[in-house]
């Protein structure tokens, strides 16, 4: 284990076991000023896993949580296809300003969308998809299609010298050059949409979700259970961000070999 | 030993160029012709020397089918075009294909040459032992050196058969011992056939003496001391008549050294 007053120097490198240490000592600290807050507002540790439990054995979690991981996996699907083939479709002079309009629409915000979206869905199921996709995929085609305009040219001349026609360099330059920074930015919108997923879940309750349990435990005051369902959706999203980061890894092993740890 | 010259393999001629109403090539001829030796595969290596900016890149862009000229030819041999695909390029910072292994880099370019994937797999093991990278077949780019990189960035460019290789700048950034080794390789990629030419761009003098068997100048004039626009081969050096070429050692005759001067101090009025 390295000096532990290398941890109070700037731009120093720690060991696994000092690093460890030091997120020991924040977790202790965070629960022990929990735990000795004066403030009501909080429920101690204790409360918030009895409620974790109700809400498992006696409102159905499980199955709620199932709809809303399904709505996210159906409305990132949707998300991944669309904004792929809009922002591969940007290496066609013609379709540039199509693509660049959409990605415009990301400061529309939900409010004003869902009426027309009901019109267009019917409600229920479909809009949700539809407002969460919206959501992610104005956004994905934002960052995505910036990424395949900024391929330096260099990258299609390389191509073309090897004597390869444009479908084999719109594969393997657009498509395959860029899926490890599409993974990345698939990441980051997966959270967004994990993060607008109890609004949307809110503007149509009848299905159910985590978001609709969340809203119906608001409405009761029931404070230790509104904690207990914002500690799962955390967890959850840092699992699903997680995973994210795995499948980045088995599909490109070559995207993190250029970052040197600091 | 007896040397003389064959038919042309590569003909530019009256090549110009504009690039946003500013002139860069004003008028660019030159002619390679295959070098024969008696009892010797003798390929052609042409050095284009000229300063910064004086359009060499252009140049090797426009020979390599990637852009137009605003008019003027470039021809291979028997008079053929030249279109993009069939000319070897080894760009200047070695783009490879950073999701791609070296051997997967190699194999790709053998199959986009339409070989089946047996014969490029057997072609890129060949050129990996050749160039002194086959322990490093399952790297990524991202873990190569600088001079890894280039040695890949040239073997792709000739796992299909290729008589005419451009390479822009290839001894830059390399120590003594380093140059050394990429002026062989630039050799033996020549060497490999008859028919093969290596035409290369670089500020290196030395270097350009050393490992060619033509070095033509480009460079603009000047009137009143204020550069002309439009670049031109400015002077030719054909290094076969001067008895400097082919030779190991050839950097320490005194022929070498006085010629290493005089282009030099030519170098500063172009
Ligand atoms: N789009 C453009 N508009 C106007 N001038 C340009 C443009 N692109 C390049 N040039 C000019 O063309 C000239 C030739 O450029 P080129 O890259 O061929 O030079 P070079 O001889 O290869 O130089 P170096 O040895 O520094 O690589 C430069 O002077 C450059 O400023
Ligand atoms: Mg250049």
């Amino acid at each position: 284990m390295a000096k532990l007053s290398e941890a109070f120097l700037p731009n120093r490198t720690l060991d696994r076991k000092t690093t460890g240490f030091i997120v020991v000592f924040w977790v202790v600290a965070t629960f022990a000023v929990w735990l000795t807050m004066p403030f009501k507002t909080l429920p101690m540790p204790g409360d918030i896993w009895r409620a974790l439990g109700a809400l498992w054995w006696e409102r159905g979690m499980g199955p709620q949580l199932f709809t809303t991981l399904r709505l996210i996996a159906h409305a990132t699907a949707l998300t991944v296809a669309l904004s792929l083939l809009l922002s591969y479709l940007t290496v066609i002079p013609f379709f540039r300003p199509l693509v660049e309009g959409l990605s415009k629409l990301r400061f529309l915000g939900f409010t004003g969308l869902v009426f027309p979206f009901t019109l267009v869905t019917g409600g229920g199921y479909a809009l949700k998809v539809a407002l969460l996709t919206f959501g992610m995929a104005t956004f994905f085609v934002t960052s995505m299609a910036q990424i395949v305009v900024e391929i330096p040219r260099v990258q299609f001349d390389h191509m073309r010298v090897l004597g390869a026609g444009e479908v084999r360099i719109l594969w393997e330059v657009v498509v395959r050059g860029t899926l490890d920074r599409a993974l990345d930015v698939l990441r980051q919108n997966v959270a967004m949409g994990w993060a607008m997923i109890t609004t949307v879940e809110g503007i149509s309750r009848a299905e159910g979700g985590i978001g609709a349990l969340l809203l119906d435990e608001n409405r009761h005051f029931l404070l230790a259970e509104v904690y207990a369902i914002l500690f799962v959706i955390l967890v959850l999203g840092l699992a699903l961000d997680y995973a994210m980061g795995v499948l980045t890894n088995l599909l490109c092993p070559h995207a993190h070999l250029g970052r040197v740890t600091r | 030993m007896s040397a003389s010259d064959g038919e042309v393999l590569l003909d530019v001629s009256k090549v110009r160029l504009t690039l946003g109403g500013h002139l860069v090539l004003e008028n660019i001829s030159f002619q390679v012709h295959d070098r024969i030796r008696t009892g010797e595969i003798t390929g052609q290596v042409i050095a284009l020397l000229g300063p910064s900016g004086v359009g060499k890149t252009r140049l090797l862009r426009i020979i390599a089918g990637l852009d137009a000229a605003d008019s003027g030819t470039v021809r291979g041999q028997k008079g053929a075009a030249l279109p993009a695909g069939t000319v070897g390029y080894v760009f200047q910072d070695y783009p490879l294909l950073h999701h791609r292994t070296v051997k997967a880099n190699l194999e790709l370019a053998g199959t986009i040459a339409g070989m089946s994937k047996g014969e490029s797999a057997a072609r890129a093991k060949l050129l990996m032992e050749t160039f002194n990278l086959s322990d490093r077949a399952s790297f990524y780019p991202a873990f190569l050196s600088g001079g890894q990189r280039q040695r890949v960035a040239i073997a792709q460019q000739i796992m299909r058969p290729r008589q005419l290789v451009l390479m822009d700048e290839p001894f830059s950034g390399l120590d003594p011992a380093a140059l050394g080794h990429v002026m062989k390789l630039v050799q033996e990629v020549a060497h490999l056939d008859e028919l093969n030419t290596v035409v290369l761009v670089t500020h290196d003098i030395r270097a350009a003496l050393a490992v060619s068997d033509t070095v033509h100048m480009l460079g603009r004039f000047r009137k009143d001391g204020k550069i002309v626009p439009g670049a031109c081969v400015r002077e030719t050096y054909d290094m076969v008549d001067r008895g400097l070429a082919w030779r190991t050692g050839v950097q320490e005759l005194p022929e070498f050294v006085a010629l290493e001067h005089e282009i030099a101090s030519k170098f500063h009025d172009l």
